[in-house]
């Protein structure tokens, strides 16, 4: 716990927080102030809106921590303020509210724009509350109240301010107080993963969501590369991040796929099976994996082919990757991003098989590095980690 | 919704800052605004066993003129370069990208340096600033380096920052009196990130051009003599000489596959060239 000073609605407050306590946690848990409401809670919805250091802010990704010796204004502060008051009445006569979950953080972006802009300009308005989303009245009545409220102001000769005031660089609400250290020791291992006992049992026949096709040309026979792609342990090896347990047969094989994305990482326990038709010189894996951490599941089919070139001196392997993604990490897709990703993934695959395919001792004897896997839960991770960034707070600023 | 539970520092100074983030055998991230970490502590994408807060460090929030260049430390904040509260050598180039960012609320306290760190491909920083010609100063417990900003994102999320590093600063050059500036993105929503970004940089004097095409969903594609964009020379005409086919050619051969993604692309880009001209 650490212990905080700050200035709520003009009240001097002391409190002890965890450090992961988001802002909007700490008003309406500790402080009883729950007119700041919490829609998405990842920075998207602007319900939790509110004036760090006078300016809005996002309470929800912004930590109680780290607003030490901050100036938090909440909605229920802002029942004398002059310009929250003139809004109230306009959202009143334009019917700018129905549910009313929105309206706070709304009413302190249109305060914030109601100081800012010179004008009553209907597009500038509506860009600037594009970070507030409503679900039932629409958006026609929130902008007439907020142009109405600064046409009053501006025909009373009160001229917009474009920077509400501020004059500090820096992010809003930080930068008061020196230095803390919260018991970086005591608090926090990691819960330790039990390996064994998440393996999926089962390895099901699954219809792909999204299907990447990716080839990739290696200097070898193509006996020669069926073969490889027959051996579950060779190919794992040229897997990057891929670790086997247990003695694998192509009914079942055992093991964990680790993979970090930017700063995402996760490890995928699972099984495949594998089957293969020599006469065409085809076949499939088929996996199922579970990240504990992150409790997300992915389902993942690499169809391959391998088909000669020059005359049977070197071969094409096509490749037809399948994957779902279930859980925490499935929330959007992008499959171009995972297909880019991809083509880089195969790349380094490829090389690995042909190193191993030359008997060059570097692809059999250390593992592939965990960073540039093939693995479909690779790319699915990635490709969650990129669309999730987007559904964010658009392209902020926050730190690595 | 909540995070995994983390513990926090909020160092004194920088070399503080630095030994924070090498203190532990475990995930340390660093923190300034928390407009990208944040909602991926929330969600649990991220789950650090520390976070070192640097946005309250003096330091980072430096900005001074160094010759013709202006060095903007990494954790000045978009609404700052938006309403100008720190110099511009750019004829209000970055003050018209800061102002487009996301929304106001994040621009309160999201930075430039943790933008960039973040390393998102879609990000405005990371396409305006390669076409600006920035080059990033890196810091590190060992000393500092410096990496042009064409060089610094190398994939999705993914940049060339090592462990127990982090952008002190931004150094952006002048911007010549002939130079004509163009950005453009397209967004399906206002604030989003950005699907396409084109951001060009056009000298007919110096018959320079530098473009970018970005939100590729990799590192963005920076051509710095983009000559051959233009007909191979860059004149005051450069708009009517303006090549398509060669911008969707280097998307292909960028791995952009899908026709019509190459198509917004494009049209981005010439949008972007359209405001140079301007």
């Amino acid at each position: 716990m650490n212990t905080i000073e700050l200035t709520v609605n003009r009240r001097a407050v002391n409190a002890s927080v965890e450090p992961r306590t988001s802002l909007a946690d700490f008003l309406r848990d500790q402080r009883d102030l729950t007119g700041t409401h919490l829609g998405c809670e990842h920075g998207v919805c602007g319900a939790c809106t509110l004036l760090l250091d006078g300016v809005p802010a996002r309470s929800c990704i912004t930590y109680a921590v780290s607003c030490d010796g901050a100036d938090v204004t909440t909605i229920e502060g802002l029942d004398d303020d002059e310009i929250a008051t003139e809004l109230r009445a306009a959202f009143t006569r334009e019917h700018a509210l129905q549910c009313g979950y929105c309206t706070p953080g709304m009413l302190v972006s249109a305060r914030d724009l109601v100081k800012r802009l010179s004008d009553a300009d209907e597009q500038a308005i509506r860009v600037g509350m594009s970070g507030n989303l409503c679900r039932c009245t629409g958006y026609v009545g929130i902008v007439n109240a907020i142009k109405s409220v600064i046409s009053a102001r501006r025909a009373r000769d009160i001229a917009g301010e474009p920077d509400a005031g501020r004059k500090l660089l820096g992010p809003v609400g930080s930068g008061h107080k020196a230095w803390t250290s919260a018991n970086p020791t005591a608090a926090m291992a990691a819960p330790v993963e039990a390996a064994s006992a998440i393996v999926p049992l089962e390895i099901p026949d699954f219809t792909p969501s999204t299907v990447l096709e990716q080839s990739f040309d290696v200097a070898h026979p193509p006996a020669k590369v069926f073969a490889l792609f027959d051996d579950i342990a060779a190919v794992a090896s040229c897997l990057p991040g891929a670790s086997l347990t247990g003695t694998p047969t192509p009914a079942r094989v055992e093991g964990a796929i680790r993979v970090k994305i930017g700063p995402i990482s996760a490890n995928f326990n699972g099984a495949a099976r594998v089957e293969s038709d020599p006469v065409t010189l085809s076949g499939r894996i088929l996996g199922v994996g579970r990240d504990q951490r992150s409790r997300s599941t992915t389902q993942g089919e690499i169809r391959y082919r391998v088909l000669p070139l020059d005359n049977g001196a070197a071969t094409r392997v096509e490749l037809s990757i399948g994957y779902s993604l279930t859980g925490m990490l499935a929330q959007v897709g992008r499959s171009g991003l995972v297909r880019d990703l991809a083509a880089r993934l195969i790349a380094e695959f490829a090389g690995n098989l042909d190193r191993r395919l030359s008997g060059g001792a570097g692809a059999s004897a250390a593992p592939a590095a965990e960073l540039n896997g093939i693995s479909l839960v690779f790319g699915l991770l990635r490709e969650r980690a990129v669309a999730f960034a987007r559904r964010l707070s658009g392209k902020g600023g926050g730190p690595a | 919704m909540k995070p995994a539970p983390f513990a926090y520092e909020r160092p004194r100074d920088l070399p503080a800052a630095l030994a924070a983030m090498a203190s532990t055998d475990g995930v340390t991230k660093i923190i300034a605004g928390g407009q990208s970490l944040g909602p991926m502590l929330n969600l649990r994408l991220v789950a650090p066993d520390l976070i070192v807060d640097i946005a309250g460090l003096a330091e980072l929030k430096h900005v001074e003129r160094s010759g013709d260049d202006l060095v903007i430390g990494a954790c000045v904040t978009h609404a700052d370069i938006e309403d100008g509260r720190i110099p511009d050598v750019t004829r209000g180039a970055m003050q018209r990208v800061a102002a487009a960012i996301a929304y106001r609320a994040v621009r309160n306290r999201g930075t430039v340096g943790g933008s960039l760190s973040h390393a998102d491909p879609s990000a405005d920083w990371v396409s305006a600033l390669s076409a600006l010609g920035a080059t990033l100063t890196l810091r590190s417990a060992t000393g500092t380096r410096q990496v042009a900003m064409k060089d610094f994102i190398v994939g999705a999320l993914e940049s060339v920052l090592a462990s127990g590093e982090m952008i002190e600063s931004v150094r952006v050059p002048m911007m010549a009196a002939s130079a004509r500036w163009g950005y453009a993105k397209a967004c399906r929503k206002t604030g989003e990130f950005a699907h396409a970004i084109g951001a060009v940089l056009i000298d007919p004097d110096a018959g320079k051009a530098r473009i970018v095409i970005g939100a590729v969903e990799a590192a963005p594609i920076v051509i710095d003599e983009a000559l051959e964009l233009f007909g191979g020379r860059i004149s005051s005409d450069f708009g009517r000489k303006f090549d398509p086919r060669v911008a969707d050619a280097l998307l292909a051969k960028a791995g952009v596959t899908d026709a019509a993604d190459r198509h917004i692309h494009v049209a981005v880009l010439r949008k972007a060239i359209a405001e140079a001209v301007k």
